[in-house]
């Protein structure tokens, strides 16, 4: 009877054995694949103040290349005020200097390279790649790695979770039933194959209550550390050939279209285009290889070279696909765009052309005692202030100083300037030997610019 | 008191307010309360723009005998917050109703110090007697959205008193012992103690008198958005007391056309020296200009860098900010024509568009997409160039619903939706 019962057992254990038994190699798969993980820190150096960041990294080859999505940086600072780059390995509290490399404008990641020091010690993630690509499938069992904060030196944790959805954002995008690994850092299912990279995780919905709203405030909560979003590896590997050559990412193919806005899938049914996705297109910017290719304003794109545009949800996902396909391109490469213009449906082929000068290329020089910077005027400035791109007299005041004279003189962040001490702003270098005279006159005592905001000007005075 | 003030207390009345409101998507109605002043026999009452405007539809006049009658709005003007209704005669004459009126006095004699006395109905108190003095005579106080969303104060200055005015005084007269009317109570500071602002009585007199004749005032405009000099006649070397500092001039103005800028010192108007050294003085130049007729040619001497020349600009109409608003209750959404000014500050190409102030939970608007904020720009395919066009659209739909195609901008984003039954 006694017998009987501990066979029952037996098979019963057994049962739960066979994953189990899987389960017991992890440790082993763990400390393999925590060598394919760091975490980066930089510092973002501003006119006034240095800022620390920290971001998850992945190696993705045997000379120290190590990914990061692409929010670890902030748009805003070009690549000249990021410096002091470390690169931290898990539970280590000893660093190694990294170099920023730049980022791509496809997949958004930046790219930073370890010091040669360590490279022994780190180990790219395409090792475990399996020759065919694993694509996750719903339930299928993944898991990921967790970083504690700095001073936990990064300690490394588990965590798991099995794969909820797989939906295509346009890039492929498994979702986890929890998270499964900080965001930046890869996901491996049971064997240990590299199943994709945790994207930045999603906003969950909240009702937050307390004693003075008993009603419930809907907060949307977002996990910073950990996420449940995963780019498979699909979608990952064959992108990281895609070292930037420059900080800037460059070269940069531009076509010059402004605010693509998805078709309401009501709209479409409307306008009888039945099923298909389509994309429209409000501003078609002036000088622009778009305008070249006959593109104009308010055209409804239908298809790239020939296939419809793909059918996505949310309906807003089709424009990251058009980006995507324009960031795929080169410079000089041909694009075709089937667009219904009015009632008429008809092609526009556009040879695609060079990004103009992005923000984070242009000059910039700060002025500590008239206290703001002053950055050339490119392109973007010309769009977001409704001018000609060839009007491009003036700089932009990028920083402004808290209390300083130019802000008490009214002076804010963004705007044009126009005129120095009634001098027209004939390009950036003028305006920096004019800011410098100026600022390095002992007995000034004031100056005065004539700036534009929303397309009203203003008069300021500037006390120093 | 005086004789004066007791025939001013029977000549000051409250007036209850029902207006037609448009945020919600629908056409709904709205009250609310003020006081005003009856200035002669025949039942003319002023008040503030804010208290009566042209989107009331009943207005309800307490006299000081507490008996209620019926005005009519005679006109509005909302940049000197004034409004001028007029007592149904008819019915006070049925009814053997008695009022008195009120007497303006010189509003340009009036001293700092010297004792005034408000009186209105704050917070629904009628009849209600507030004193305090002439805080300020010359108070520059210029607001773009004061009067429920439309411009007040560029032609005027205002006089301070710390007389009490709350919510509810407004239109109601400041008035010096012997009970002649200095001012209309119009605003005052939430939250702070006793800082009220009034219209003077000067200007009040000629904004009655053309609204009397007109219903309505009319202004001239040429887009030239002054600033104080202030100690900026050294830089642009001036004579002291003579030059206006051009701030900003208006895309598309006449200003513009004839070639101002920002920057620019404006000296003389036909031949007037001007001086705008201190922001008190700039309301006064703003109402020589405005008040130019309609279709003039001004001579504007204007210095820039060490040149100086004359400019001739052409004067047009001034236009208000707020646009024609409508409710379209069938598609829950309510709108605002879109003003030469409203898309000049939010840089839009042109003024074609409905400005989408209000829409309903669950109507075909807010259920298509359609939110607050948004400009429609066409719909079915049709360019938005007056309310009509969309009115239109609107009447076929009550007539059949039908899918209707709209185009919406929003923060230059183009959109399409689909209102549907």
């Amino acid at each position: 009877m006694n017998l009987r019962l501990e066979r029952k057992l037996l098979i019963v254990l057994a049962l739960g054995w066979s994953a189990w038994l899987r389960a017991a190699d992890l440790p082993a798969l763990w400390a393999e694949r925590l060598k394919s993980v760091v975490v980066v820190e930089y510092y973002t150096e501003t006119e006034i103040d240095r800022r620390p960041s920290l971001s998850y990294g992945t190696v993705i080859d045997d000379r120290g290349t190590i990914i990061l999505p692409s929010v670890a940086v902030n748009g805003r600072a070009t690549p000249s005020q990021l410096k002091d780059f470390k690169v931290y390995r898990p539970g280590n509290p000893a660093s190694v200097a990294g170099e920023y490399l730049g980022q791509d404008a496809l997949t958004g990641w930046h790219f930073v390279r370890a010091d040669a020091s360590i490279r022994g010690e780190l180990t790219p993630i395409t090792k475990f790649a399996p020759r065919t690509t694993i694509e996750p499938a719903m339930a299928d069992e993944v898991w990921g790695i967790g970083l504690r904060s700095k001073d936990e030196d990064f300690l490394p944790y588990l965590l798991t979770s099995r794969i909820a959805l797989v939906q295509a954002l346009p890039q492929r995008t498994a979702i986890a039933q929890q998270e499964v690994s900080g965001p930046g850092l890869p996901v491996f299912n049971r064997d240990g194959d590299f199943i994709g990279i945790a994207a930045s995780s999603f906003g969950q919905n909240y009702l937050q209550f307390s004693r003075d709203d008993r009603g419930g405030l809907p907060v949307i909560m977002v996990n910073v550390e950990e996420s449940g979003a995963v780019l498979v590896a699909g979608e990952v590997l064959p992108y990281l050939g895609r070292i930037p050559k420059n900080v800037f990412g460059r070269p940069l193919a531009w076509l010059g279209a402004y605010g693509l806005e998805p078709m309401d899938p009501e709209v479409a049914r409307f306008l009888k285009l039945g099923d298909q996705s389509a994309v429209v297109v409000s501003e078609i910017l002036e000088g622009s290889p778009a305008e070249a290719g006959g593109l104009k304003d308010r055209d409804i794109l239908l298809a790239i070279d020939g296939q419809p545009l793909p059918r996505f949800k949310p309906d807003r996902v089709v424009v990251g696909y058009v980006g995507r396909e324009i960031e795929k391109r080169r410079p000089g490469d041909a694009i075709t765009f089937t667009v219904l213009r009015g009632s008429v449906r008809t092609d526009a082929k556009i040879v695609l052309g060079e990004q103009p000068k992005l923000f984070t290329e242009a000059e910039r020089k700060y002025f500590d005692r008239i206290g703001f910077t002053a950055r050339e005027f490119v392109f973007d400035d010309a769009i977001a202030r409704r001018v000609k791109a060839t009007e491009t007299t003036g700089v932009i005041a990028h920083f402004v100083k808290a209390n300083g004279p130019a802000a008490t003189a009214g002076l804010r962040i963004d705007d044009w300037i126009k005129e120095i001490d009634g001098v027209e702003v004939k390009s950036f270098s003028a305006a920096a030997v004019q800011l410098a005279a100026i600022e390095s006159d002992k007995f000034r005592t004031e100056c005065v610019l004539l700036v534009s905001r929303n397309g009203e000007t203003a008069v300021l005075r500037l006390k120093l | 008191m005086s004789r004066g003030f007791n025939q001013l207390l029977d000549a000051v009345v409250r007036i209850d307010v029902r207006e037609l409101a448009f945020e919600a998507g629908a056409r709904r109605f709205e009250s609310s309360i003020g006081s005003g002043v009856i200035l002669s026999d025949d039942g003319l009452v002023l008040t503030n723009a804010h208290v009566a405007s042209p989107r009331a539809v009943e207005l309800s006049v307490t006299l000081a005998s507490l008996e209620r009658v019926n005005a009519k709005l005679v006109g509005w003007d909302h940049w000197t917050d004034l409004a001028l209704l007029r007592l149904d005669l008819a019915e006070v004459r049925r009814r053997g109703l008695k009022f008195a009126h009120a007497d303006f006095g010189d509003s340009d004699k009036l001293y700092v110090g010297e004792t005034v006395y408000a009186v209105g109905t704050p917070f629904g108190l009628t009849r209600t007697a507030t004193r305090g003095i002439i805080s300020n005579d010359n108070r520059y106080f210029e607001d773009e959205t004061g009067v429920d969303g439309y411009e007040t104060g560029a032609f005027n200055t205002w006089i301070q008193t710390d007389a009490a005015i709350n919510p509810g005084n407004s239109g109601g007269p400041l008035v010096t012992e012997d009970g002649r009317v200095v001012g209309i109570n119009a605003r005052g500071y939430l939250g702070a103690d006793n800082l009220g602002f009034a219209i003077p009585a000067n200007i009040a007199k000629r904004i009655v008198a053309d609204l009397v004749r007109n219903g309505s005032i009319t202004r001239s405009y040429i887009g030239l958005v002054p600033k104080e000099l202030q100690d900026l006649e050294s830089f642009y070397a001036l004579a002291l007391n003579n030059g206006l500092l051009v701030n900003n001039v208006d895309r598309g103005s006449p200003a513009a056309r004839a070639g101002l800028r920002g920057g620019d010192i404006l000296l003389a108007v036909n031949g007037v020296k001007v001086d705008g050294r201190f922001p008190e003085q700039l309301p006064p130049i703003q109402n020589l200009i405005a008040s130019q007729p309609v279709g003039a040619t001004l001579k504007l001497t204007v210095k820039r860098g060490a040149e100086t020349r004359d400019y001739a600009v052409v004067t047009e109409k001034l236009e208000s900010r707020v646009g024609e608003d409508w409710a379209f209750e069938k598609w829950g959404l309510s709108v605002r024509k879109v003003s030469r000014t409203y898309a000049r500050e939010n840089q839009l190409p042109d003024a074609v568009g409905a400005l989408v102030i209000g829409v309903q939970p669950g109507f075909p608007a807010n259920v298509a997409g359609v939110s607050h904020g948004d400009i429609i720009t066409k719909v079915n395919q049709q360019p938005i160039d007056s309310l009509d066009v969309l009115k239109r659209a609107h009447a076929a739909y009550e007539r059949k619903p039908e899918p209707v195609l709209v185009e919406v901008m929003r923060d230059r984003q183009i959109s399409l939706y689909v209102l549907k039954p």
